[in-house]
């Protein structure tokens, strides 16, 4: 854990050299989201609700989906570019350290430019709870369980991340997977999982498990719907979601073949 | 001629990589379906209240996803930010070619190859899908190959735009983030600019971003008429006219630089 603060505070020293840079990127990129969710306000404001959701009741999926990416892709931009380990043969100096090669990706480096999107998410989240006008109960169950579905959100972005990355060690390009694996399905958990056709739920409940994210424990915490195992589901799903990524990077891993002379 | 000899090159380097872009049709697909969702679940009950039928918007959305490939996702800055940065600009500067064509050529070389693997195969899903709605007049097929025309040279002067003031700053990132935020939001993606709220939905039909993405999708549904294609060519003179004086300027700064 030191090695890992170490590692990550001279990434952010580092970073902080170009402060003007780092302002202007996290701004711009956090003016991006805000512009989606200002479309999405626009459309609710005229025509009140999709689905029974109101604009409200969807800013708070959409918060969530936005902390949960952005976090991801501050702390795991090397997971995410990984495809350059694999095109420009840097894997193999990772292989012979001796640390693991994954928790180098994950401490070699922050992408700060995106804690614009973070804050942005966050800033949605406020607005959408004091929107909503919850009663003293239930906002206390939502404040309080608000951490675990972004951390859970995080970890499954985190594994899908991380299943598109081993990808690599066949494919080498995994941009146009990512555009698949993550940014539609994390662009689709903005909404409420009831707008969309049965075989899209079936893929956003299995194989890329966004709605466990926040739809289903959101469901129960706004009254909508569902149990107490709503709330349990995201952690487990999560965590599950993890073990199987973490196996398929090992056998990624296992069957890398480097490009040596 | 040059120019031609590189759209063509650029078009076969892209065909190197058919398979992923396929892959990538798959995911803008489900963008597709997803903003689909949304039309259509926030119409339910009330399609009296609105201009546009559930059905409309699908049309819109499914031409607005194969529209983008053509005029909404071009390359970060044309890739001049590269030349700049690692000095090549100076030697392209210096070629005995227009670089503003130079460059310009390239990229439409991109989004030729764009039109048959990525907004045709994209449209056929929405097609055998949620339906994709086919021109009934002959006259709109004319209107809708100059409009097209005319957003992508819009789109190719932004981006060009951008590309070039890495001469000024270097970094251009977040240039390029503002362009395709306000591209896309202002330009129509997720919703006709006509729905947007006041005074954005009275200024936004006169600034260059509709004449990208949302004239185009309008003459294709037929839901606009042909006159638009005059605005968009007020902005296809402007921008190009600019982009030739500020490639000028950008010469200008790098003698000095080098000198």
């Amino acid at each position: 854990m030191n090695l890992y603060l170490k590692l990550l505070s001279g990434s952010l020293r580092s970073r902080m050299q170009y402060k003007m840079n780092f302002l202007v990127s996290s701004l711009s990129y956090g003016l991006i989201m805000a512009v989606d969710f200002v479309l999405l306000a626009a459309i609710l404001q005229r025509f009140d609700d999709v689905k029974g959701w109101n604009l409200y009741e969807v800013g708070l999926l959409y918060g969530i989906s936005s902390v949960a990416i952005t976090l991801y892709r501050v702390f795991c931009v090397e997971v995410h570019n990984f495809e350059r380990y694999m095109i420009e043969g840097e894997f193999d100096s990772l292989l012979i350290r001796p640390v693991s090669p994954l928790s180098l990706l994950l401490t070699k480096n922050l992408d700060l430019s995106r804690i614009g999107g973070t804050i942005q998410g966050i800033l949605i989240l406020v607005i959408s709870i004091i929107g909503l006008k919850l009663n003293n109960v239930e906002l206390f169950l939502l404040l309080i369980y608000l951490p675990v579905t972004i951390f859970s959100g995080v970890l499954i972005c985190f594994s899908l991340g991380l299943i598109t990355a081993t990808i690599a060690f066949w494919t080498q390009r995994i941009k146009d997977f990512q555009t698949f694996t993550l940014y539609a399905p994390f662009n689709a958990a903005n909404y409420p999982m009831n707008i969309y056709p049965g075989w899209l739920k079936i893929i956003f409940f299995t194989v890329i498990p966004v709605g466990f994210m926040n739809y289903t424990p959101v469901l129960f915490l706004l009254n909508k719907g569902g149990d107490t195992w709503n709330l349990a589901l995201p952690p487990l799903v999560s965590i599950i979601f993890l073990f199987i990524a973490l196996r398929f990077w090992k056998f990624g891993i296992r069957h890398y073949h480097s490009t040596g002379s | 001629m040059v120019y031609w000899i590189l759209l063509q090159k650029s078009f076969m380097r892209n065909m190197q990589y058919k398979v992923a872009h396929l892959i990538n049709n798959a995911a803008s697909a489900i963008f597709g379906f997803v903003f689909i969702a949304i039309w259509i679940g926030v119409l339910q009950g009330k399609e009296n209240e609105s201009p546009y039928s559930a059905l409309d918007m699908t049309y819109y959305i499914a031409a607005v996803q194969c529209i983008l490939w053509l005029s909404g996702f071009l390359t970060a800055g044309l890739n001049i930010q590269n030349g700049v940065r690692n000095g090549a600009i100076s030697l392209e500067l210096a070629r005995p070619t227009n670089f503003f064509l130079y460059v310009t050529s390239q990229e439409a070389g991109r989004l030729l190859y764009n039109l048959f693997f990525r907004s045709l195969p994209i449209g056929l899903v929405f097609f055998f899908t949620v339906g994709f709605y086919i021109p009934q007049h002959i006259p709109t097929y004319f209107f809708l190959c100059i409009s097209i025309l005319f957003a992508m040279i819009i789109s190719i002067n932004l981006h060009y735009l951008v590309g070039v003031s890495a001469c000024w700053t270097t970094e251009i990132n977040w240039a390029h983030f503002v362009n395709f935020t306000l591209l896309v939001g202002l330009g129509g993606q997720l919703v006709p600019i006509d729905l947007l709220p006041a005074p954005l939905s009275s200024i936004t039909p006169y600034l260059p971003f509709a004449g990208a993405i949302y004239y185009p999708v309008m003459i294709f549904l037929e839901k606009a008429s042909s006159d638009v294609i005059l605005i968009q060519l007020v902005w296809v003179m402007v921008l190009t006219s600019f982009n030739l004086w500020i490639t000028e300027k950008a010469r200008h700064k790098l003698e000095i630089q080098g000198g």
